[in-house]
Formats: structure tokens, C-alpha cells, sequence
């Protein structure tokens, strides 16, 4: 095989290894060989566990060749963000406060994927409890952008983004409470799916806040998010949150074309304040989709602002109050930022936070009544591209809480909606950095935003372009 | 809904059991002042007669998942 087994695509490399084409020891040894040359670049990995990712590998060869049938991902090495309990492992949640926090059940979503037959790289870097859209962390440092790594990777699935997209693990999975798959995802070129809230199960899931935590994968293209997705949603007694039902058939449908899809543009906010670059790409990929037989059709939404405002409002309070027995008990363990932003909640009254969860079903309603007649609404990821390390390092400065609203002021409307989102790499900038742009669906409608996603996919190259080690 | 002043958030922190100074209750409100201003036009507005499970009705039966809608019935 010429290629680095590592560079394959997720469901590539599952059917190369189910063919026997390729060992999973040589996919996994291709994974660690990468992983040697750029951690020490990019910080990715919280633990790599290279001994027992062999040993796993060579059990799920010695399955294989005994006929034993292959399972989807039979073989297939993965490492996910620090905050998916794994029984017996220990789970930081990127804080020295769980440092050595060892669990006593494994997550859903891991354990279907463990199901699935994947083996585990080790464990990927992330925000201190999921609490930081930039990849700074207070106690183990910044996790660089393998695309110029003097840049962030955007948070809190920090580890993920670099990792998926250095071609060190085949995938990840990552968690968005306020953007944290999808910023990753715009910042290090790579595609991720922020899930409806209900269609993957979040036991196990270290919490940031109930009504807005979401559970999905950050992976090299759409249809492999959408493979990955296929084997985690659905019913969970765990956790009764989760939705149950029978799954539409989720590759199929990224497989399905785009031709006669109608896809809205807002006519405010998501066009506002843009870096002319960002503005260009999201034109461009317009262009795409008109030339892929897909309607443009401009839509006008409610206000963004006050959703973004009252997503603030919930997951400040909601944060606290997971945290709270710590902020009283150990608040010297937190990274200044991270402090900060908890105290926040502490703040805010009772009856402001149950008003803006009281608004969550009008707001939502009066959001797909405008959306009606779209198949789903494209937006930028984020103003910007990747800023630099040092830029974006505003810790608890007077200035912070400004600065982190800026960054994710795309993507928090969504959360407070609920709503799913597809983020896929759409182009460069001058200075060779990735940008993303985000597909917005209907609840539920994860289908329809890996359709679309994996049709812009097939006319474009920018999700398999990879960086080159500096 | 007008932002907390920084007394008020002392106080409110305090009752919380997390007291906090003076110095942090000035950046707090701050921080989150931009939130109350930003969800002002809605605060005080809502009708009696909506629950927090307005949402789950409105995301199933506007889903495109009829079983999700289903689960909501």
C-alpha cells in the first residue's frame, strides 16, 4: 500500500482492514508514527497509549484471521476528547481539578464505538471542562494549529481538531455546548457535526450544562461523520434524553444528491462583521452550491443576538451550578479564565435563567416557521480565522468574556436552539489558514446537513488537503 | 431586565454560598452585562400560560424525524 495507511479516510481504512488489505497494526503504527513526529508540535494528546493500541490492534487481526466477521470499524485506532468516561481510565476533563478522576462506567457514545470494534490511541487534549472556545488550557497549554502552529485550534475540542486534522487519528469525538465542535472544525479544516440536543446520549459525557450539551464526531469528511453518527444516536436507557426511534441510514443519505435542494442565506447577522476572507469563501461556497443545482434562496431569521444572549444566560448558570461544590471547595484549582466565566453564573438570578429557558420553544418555533422553506441555512463558523496563540491568550483580563462572545457569536444562537450543524472546511486564507462554513438543519434533520455537506464534498478538495509538518 | 450592579451580584453570590469581592463582583458585571441587555426585549414579555417543555414539543413536532414526533405525542 503506497499511501500512509494514516492518511486514508475513516471508512477507507475500516474496509481496507475488514478486506485484510491492511492490518490494524499498520493503520494503528501509521497513527502512532504521526502522532511521534507532531505532538511535540501540536500539544494534541493529553495520553498516548502506544503499547496497549498495539496489543489491540494485533487482537483485532488475530479476530479477523480467524473469520471472525469484521465489525464496522473492526481495527480501527481512535482517540477522543478527555471527557468521555472510559471504566477504569483516567478522564481529566483538561482541569488538574479531575486529574487523576478515574470513572467507573464508560459513555455511551464511546462504548458503542468500542462496540463498533474501534481501538483507543490514548486520549486528546481539550478546554478545561469544555469551557473555552480558543484551545488556550491553564494547566497543560495551548494545543497549536497544525495548519500554522503558531495559531489556535479553537476549543473546547481542541485535541480533536488538531488531531483529525494532522492525520493522527481517524476521528474524534468531541462534545459543542457553545461551538466547541464546530470551531475546531473551522480553525483546523477538518468537518464536524454538532448533533440535535436528544440524538446521541450523553452518559457518561463529562457535563458543562444539561440543556445545551451535545455529543458528535470530528472527522476528515462528512460521510464518514455521517458512519460515525449511524453508530452512536439513538435510544440510550442511560440516558432518557436521548430520542429513540429507528435511524435513517445516515451514509445513505450523505450518498443522496444535492441537485434541486434549496439552501437559505441570512439576509443579517451570520453576513455582518466579517473578515473580507470569510466573506469571500462563504461567497464561493454560494457559488458551489448554485453550481451543483442547488437553490440559494435568502431567509430572514429572527434576532440572533437575543439567542446568543440567552445561550449565555443558561449555560453560565448551568455550569455553576455543576460546579459549584468546587468554586466553594477548591476554586484555586481552576485557570483564571475558566474561573471567571463559572463565577459568572453565580450571578445571574433565578428567574432570568428560567426565562430564558421558558423562551427556548417560541424562539425555536419562530425559527424553523422562518426556515420553512429551506433545506437547511448556510452561515459562517466564525468571523475570523484562526488567531494567533498570543492574541487570542486574554485569560481573565477585563476584556476576556468580550472576546470569547465575539468568537463564537455563530455559533451559540444555534446551541440555545438546539439545533443540528454541519461544519465543513470551504477554503484558505491568504496565509494558508482553513475556514469552515456551517450548515444549520431542522431538529432532527442531521440527514439533510450531511447530504448537502458530503455533495459540496464531492466538488471540492479543501476536507482532504492535510498540513505539512513544519 | 437591567444588568446586576456589582452590589447586587456580591449579594446574589453571597446567598449562593460563593462569596465573592468586590474587585471580582465589578468584573462579573462586566462579563455579563452584554447577556442581560442582549435578552432585555424578551424579559418580562413571556406569556403565563408556556413551560420549559414548550421546547421538546416545538423540536419534535417541527422534527424531521416523525418518530422523534412521536416520542413527544
Amino acid at each position: 500500500m503506497s499511501q500512509q495507511p494514516a492518511l486514508m479516510s475513516l471508512q477507507a481504512v475500516a474496509q481496507a482492514i475488514a478486506q485484510k488489505r491492511l492490518s490494524s497494526r499498520e493503520a494503528t503504527q501509521s497513527c502512532l508514527d504521526r502522532i511521534a513526529q507532531w505532538q511535540p508540535r501540536l500539544n494534541a494528546f493529553m495520553a498516548v497509549e502506544a503499547e496497549a493500541a498495539l496489543a489491540a490492534a494485533d487482537a483485532a487481526d488475530a479476530a479477523l484471521a480467524k473469520g471472525a466477521p469484521p465489525c464496522a470499524l473492526q481495527g480501527v485506532p481512535l482517540a477522543h476528547k478527555d471527557m468521555y468516561y472510559d471504566a477504569g481510565r483516567v478522564v481529566t476533563c483538561g482541569s488538574k481539578i479531575r486529574r487523576d478522576f478515574v470513572p467507573g462506567v464508560t459513555a455511551t457514545a464511546l462504548q458503542r464505538l468500542k462496540d463498533a470494534g474501534t481501538i483507543r490511541l490514548g486520549s486528546l487534549q481539550m478546554a478545561e471542562f469544555a469551557y473555552g472556545p480558543t484551545g488556550h488550557n491553564a494547566h497543560y497549554g495551548p494545543v497549536h494549529n497544525p495548519w500554522a502552529t503558531d495559531h489556535i485550534t479553537g476549543g473546547s475540542s481542541s485535541g480533536s481538531g488538531a488531531a483529525v486534522a494532522a492525520r493522527l487519528s481517524f476521528a474524534a469525538l468531541g462534545s459543542d455546548t457553545g461551538g466547541s465542535i464546530r470551531m475546531p472544525a473551522h480553525f483546523c479544516g477538518v468537518t464536524g457535526l454538532k448533533t440535535t440536543v436528544g440524538r446521541i446520549s450523553r452518559a457518561g459525557a463529562m457535563p458543562l450544562s444539561q440543556s445545551l450539551d451535545t455529543v458528535g464526531p470530528l472527522a476528515r469528511s462528512a460521510e464518514d461523520c455521517a458512519l460515525l453518527l449511524g453508530l452512536m444516536a439513538g435510544a440510550d436507557p442511560e440516558d432518557p434524553t436521548a430520542v429513540p426511534g429507528p435511524l435513517p441510514d445516515y451514509l445513505a443519505a450523505a450518498r443522496q444528491p444535492i441537485r434541486g435542494l434549496a439552501v437559505g442565506i441570512p439576509r443579517a447577522f451570520y453576513v455582518d462583521d466579517l473578515d473580507p476572507e470569510i466573506a469571500r469563501i462563504l461567497d464561493d461556497t454560494i457559488a458551489v452550491l448554485r453550481h451543483e443545482g442547488v437553490r440559494i434562496v435568502e431567509v430572514d431569521l429572527p434576532d440572533q443576538r437575543q439567542l446568543s444572549a440567552a445561550c449565555q444566560l443558561v449555560l453560565a448558570v448551568e455550569a455553576a451550578a455543576f460546579h459549584k461544590r468546587w468554586l466553594i471547595e477548591r476554586p484555586q484549582d481552576y485557570g483564571p479564565q475558566v474561573l471567571m466565566r463559572l463565577q459568572n453564573g453565580l450571578a445571574i438570578p433565578g428567574v432570568s435563567y428560567l426565562e430564558a429557558m421558558r423562551w427556548r420553544g417560541p424562539a425555536l418555533a419562530a425559527h424553523l416557521a422562518a426556515a420553512a422553506g429551506v433545506d437547511a441555512v448556510i452561515a459562517p463558523v466564525a468571523p475570523v480565522a484562526a488567531p494567533s496563540i498570543a492574541a487570542s491568550d486574554v485569560g481573565n483580563s477585563p476584556d476576556a468574556e468580550a472576546v470569547i462572545q465575539r468568537l463564537t457569536r455563530f455559533t451559540r444562537p444555534i446551541n440555545y436552539l438546539g439545533l443540528p450543524s454541519l461544519a465543513i472546511p470551504a477554503g484558505f486564507t491568504a496565509d494558508g489558514l482553513p475556514v469552515g462554513i456551517q450548515l444549520v438543519g431542522r431538529s432532527f434533520d442531521e440527514a439533510m446537513l450531511l447530504r448537502i455537506g458530503a455533495g459540496l464534498q464531492r466538488a471540492t478538495d479543501f476536507h482532504q488537503r492535510v498540513p505539512v509538518l513544519p | 431586565m437591567t444588568r446586576p450592579s456589582p452590589k447586587e451580584i456580591q449579594a446574589i453570590a453571597g446567598a449562593a454560598g460563593v462569596p465573592v469581592s468586590a474587585d471580582v463582583a465589578a468584573r462579573i458585571a462586566n462579563s455579563i452585562g452584554p447577556a442581560f441587555e442582549g435578552f432585555a426585549a424578551i424579559a418580562g414579555t413571556l406569556p403565563f400560560d408556556l413551560e420549559p417543555a414548550t421546547f421538546v414539543a416545538v423540536q419534535r413536532a417541527g422534527s424531521a424525524d416523525p418518530t422523534a414526533g412521536k416520542a413527544a405525542r
